[in-house]
Order: C-alpha cells, then sequence, then structure tokens
C-alpha cells in the first residue's frame, strides 16, 4: 500500500484536486445548485431531518421545566396585549372601511399585496463563524428558487435563498456579510441599505449604509425592505435601529440594525414564492 | 497492515468524524465562547493528520475538505478543500521538521490549519466587501483558541490508530 501511495500518491492527488476544483466551480457558476452538491443535499436531507428531530427532542427536554415559569408570565402579558390587540382591530376595521370610501370617491386603485407562500422548516443553521445561513427541507420541487425572500411566522424578513436543490434550499440570513438589501426607513421614507457586516454578525447585527446625509434616525426605528427593482416585495420588517455610528473614516454615518428575528431560536418559516404588490 | 485492515481504520475514521460532528450539533448547538462557535473540521484534520502518514494524510485532507465544500457554506466555494489540503501539506512539513509526535504536534497542526483555513476566508471578504483586516485577525485568533477546547476529541482518534497499529 506504502509502495503504491509513493508510485501514484502526487497522481491520485493532481486528479483529486482537479476534481475538486472543477466541482466548486461548477457549485459557483451553476444558476441552481451543481449535480453533486444537489445530489449530496437530497441523499443527506433524511439524516439531516432525523438529526433535526433528535436535537429538537434534547432541546425541549433541556427547557421543558425552565420555559414553565416563563411561560406563566408570558401568558400573562399576553392576555394584556391581546385585549389592545383587540381594540385596535377595531378601529383597524373602521380605519380600513374609511379608507375603502375615501379611495372610491377619489377614484383611486385598490391597494393590494398577494404573496404566494410555501412553509418549511429548518434541518440546520450554520455552524461556520464565516456565514450566517440556514438550511431548509424544501427546494425546486416545491417551486423554491434563488432569490426568494424567506421570512419568519411573524413575517419578518429572515433572509434570501441562495442556493437551491431538489428538496433543499439554503437561506442567507439578513446579518451575512453577502446580503445586501434595499431598504426604507419606515418613519421617514428615507432610502438606505441593509447590508450584513462581518464584525457585526458575531453579535447578531447588521448594518444601515448610504445613510443620507439629513437622516434623522432614532433608535427603535424600523427599518423595511424598499421593493425598488422589483426584486422583493416591499415593506417587509427587517430590524430596528439599534445605534448610529460614524465610520472609520469619520466621513460617512452608519446606523446598527437589530433584526426582528431570533435565528437561534427559527424552526419554522415561510418563503415568499410569488409576489404581486399594487400601491 | 492488510488491506483489508486499512479499510476499516479509514471507515472508523469516517464513522468517529460523522459521530463528532453529530455531537457537536447536539451538545454544543450555536452555542458560543468570546463571541465565536467552536468549529470542529479543522480539528478533525489535525487530529488525523498528526497521526497518519504523508499521502494518506493529504488524500484524507484532499476528501474531508470536498466533503466540508458540500456540507458547510463557505465564504468561497472551495474554500475547505484548498485549505484542508493545504493545512495536510503543512502539517507534515512541521512534522518531519519541528514536532515529531505527541500533543503539542496536534496543537501545532491545529493551530496552522486555523491559520490556513482564516487566511483564506479573510482575503475572500476583504477582497469581496472590504472588511477591515484587524478585525477579522482577532475574530480569528478567538476562533482559534476557543476551538482548540474541541482537542479533547483527539485521543478518541488516538485509539482508533493504536488499535489499527497493533
Amino acid at each position: 500500500m506504502k509502495e503504491f501511495f509513493g508510485k501514484h500518491g502526487l497522481r491520485i492527488l493532481a486528479i483529486a484536486a482537479a476534481a475538486a476544483v472543477a466541482l466548486s466551480l461548477l457549485s459557483f457558476f451553476a444558476s441552481t445548485s451543481s449535480l453533486l452538491h444537489n445530489a449530496i443535499g437530497i441523499i443527506t436531507s433524511p439524516f439531516r431531518n432525523a438529526v433535526f428531530a433528535v436535537e429538537t427532542w434534547v432541546e425541549d427536554k433541556q427547557h421543558y421545566y425552565a420555559d414553565y415559569s416563563d411561560l406563566l408570565e408570558e401568558n400573562a402579558a399576553l392576555k394584556k396585549e391581546v385585549a389592545e390587540l383587540r381594540q385596535n382591530e377595531h378601529q383597524a376595521q373602521r380605519d380600513r372601511e374609511e379608507n375603502a370610501y375615501l379611495r372610491e370617491l377619489l377614484n383611486l386603485r385598490a391597494q393590494r399585496r398577494d404573496f404566494v407562500f410555501e412553509s418549511a422548516t429548518i434541518l440546520e443553521h450554520s455552524n461556520t463563524n464565516w456565514t450566517s445561513t440556514l438550511t431548509l427541507n424544501r427546494g425546486t420541487n416545491c417551486g423554491i428558487s434563488v432569490n426568494d425572500c424567506v421570512i419568519s411566522a411573524e413575517g419578518y424578513l429572515v433572509g434570501i435563498v441562495s442556493e437551491v436543490g431538489y428538496n433543499w434550499a439554503t437561506v442567507l440570513t439578513v446579518i451575512d456579510t453577502d446580503t445586501e438589501l434595499g431598504a426604507l426607513v419606515f418613519r421617514t421614507s428615507e432610502v438606505v441599505v441593509a447590508e450584513g457586516d462581518f464584525s457585526l454578525m458575531g453579535e447578531g447585527r447588521l448594518k444601515l449604509t448610504y445613510l443620507p446625509e439629513s437622516a434623522t434616525l432614532l433608535s427603535g426605528d424600523y427599518i423595511v425592505t424598499s421593493g425598488l427593482g422589483g426584486y422583493y416585495p416591499s415593506d417587509l420588517v427587517i430590524g430596528t435601529v439599534e445605534s448610529v455610528k460614524v465610520d472609520d473614516d469619520g466621513l460617512a454615518q452608519y446606523a446598527v440594525l437589530a433584526p426582528m428575528v431570533d435565528f437561534d431560536a427559527l424552526t419554522e418559516v415561510f418563503i415568499i414564492k410569488d409576489f404581486t404588490i399594487v400601491n | 497492515m492488510t488491506k483489508r485492515e486499512l479499510a476499516f481504520k479509514w471507515i472508523t475514521y469516517a464513522l468517529c468524524t460523522l459521530l463528532l460532528l453529530f455531537l457537536r450539533a447536539l451538545l454544543l448547538g450555536n452555542w458560543r465562547l468570546w463571541g465565536v462557535l467552536p468549529f470542529l473540521p479543522p480539528i478533525i484534520l489535525a487530529c488525523v493528520v498528526s497521526l497518519e502518514e504523508s499521502t494518506p494524510a493529504t488524500i484524507f485532507g484532499l476528501v474531508f475538505g470536498v466533503c466540508c465544500d458540500l456540507f458547510f457554506h463557505a465564504p468561497f466555494p472551495c474554500l475547505y478543500t484548498v485549505s484542508f489540503t493545504l493545512a495536510a501539506l503543512t502539517a507534515l512539513l512541521l512534522s518531519k521538521s519541528v514536532f515529531q509526535q505527541g500533543f503539542a504536534r496536534v496543537v501545532a497542526n491545529t493551530f496552522s490549519t486555523f491559520f490556513i483555513v482564516d487566511l483564506l476566508s479573510m482575503l475572500a471578504l476583504a477582497t469581496r466587501s472590504g472588511t477591515a483586516f484587524l478585525p477579522m485577525l482577532f475574530f480569528c485568533l478567538r476562533e482559534t483558541l476557543v476551538s482548540c477546547l474541541l482537542l479533547v476529541c483527539y485521543p478518541l482518534f488516538f485509539l482508533i490508530h493504536r488499535f489499527y497499529s497493533i
């Protein structure tokens, strides 16, 4: 065996290296995912499901007793919140009717937001320090494609589909360094860019750049997707402003955003397969 | 060692790797220490490369790198294939010239593996998104030190190696 490696080792190494680089290049340039990557994803999907089930079971057991007292407190707070929301709902119903009536008077086209959703389970959270990704159990078999938006059950933006196979998809979360989104300050309608930043990723935060000089951001301001260009739907909440800072060069300002989603706690998400927005 | 024994040894290494990755996901999950996740694959590579001979160790580095590229998302597509092969070769160089054997060799290999993986990742991020080097360097140091805690898995590989060497 030693002789074999001694004689053919370098040749094997060169062939394997060439094959590996070719496969990697295929992955890089393919519009969905390369053949091998896709096949591996399909084969490992049931195992990932099994590992996810075991992980969830262990976590449930770990948190069961600790969560009980928290749940009692949360239940009381939620009851209060439900009462307030019911009151707001009545008010919103009256406002909707008034809005429809006024639109009719002014001959305005009705606003419409139609989303086609696909629910998905998170099979894996990324376990490297250099990227922030999620693996979902839905793929091209459910009509998922690259650049589809992924949102939480509450409607907050989780990330963008970056790679898709037959029955799996990889999502770049909003805090990943490769994520860049056109955004809007909800309060002032100022157009900005929300992007992942390496030094903030570890803290679970992202950056808001290209702030206008006149920008008057306040802590807690909601940042939503702008929808400009039609790539992503508008008005998906990305996060809230945490602080405003000055760049290292001292010339430009940027804001630190806290995403609305707790990525570690996420288990279920919704993928927006298609959308129509009429304003 | 017969071909059969050799095959069994590498199958045992592979199963051990799978088990460790599973346990890491199960027990540590997204647990962070000093702001970083302990990263297991370079540790596994360092352990195996420290115990094996040059050519099988390099081929392990290459194959393990391809597998990692297929399973993990990285700053660029063939990061682990390139870096793990380079790391295996560097480890062999180190073992020939500096550290002959023992735990010090594994620690040195761990540091060199993380250095190569992180250096390539840093270059990819710096060229693509202009991320500053200094915070990344500090981050790499933290990642290496925190991941060194996972060297507790070394005895497992050592036992496998010893079992098949007798």
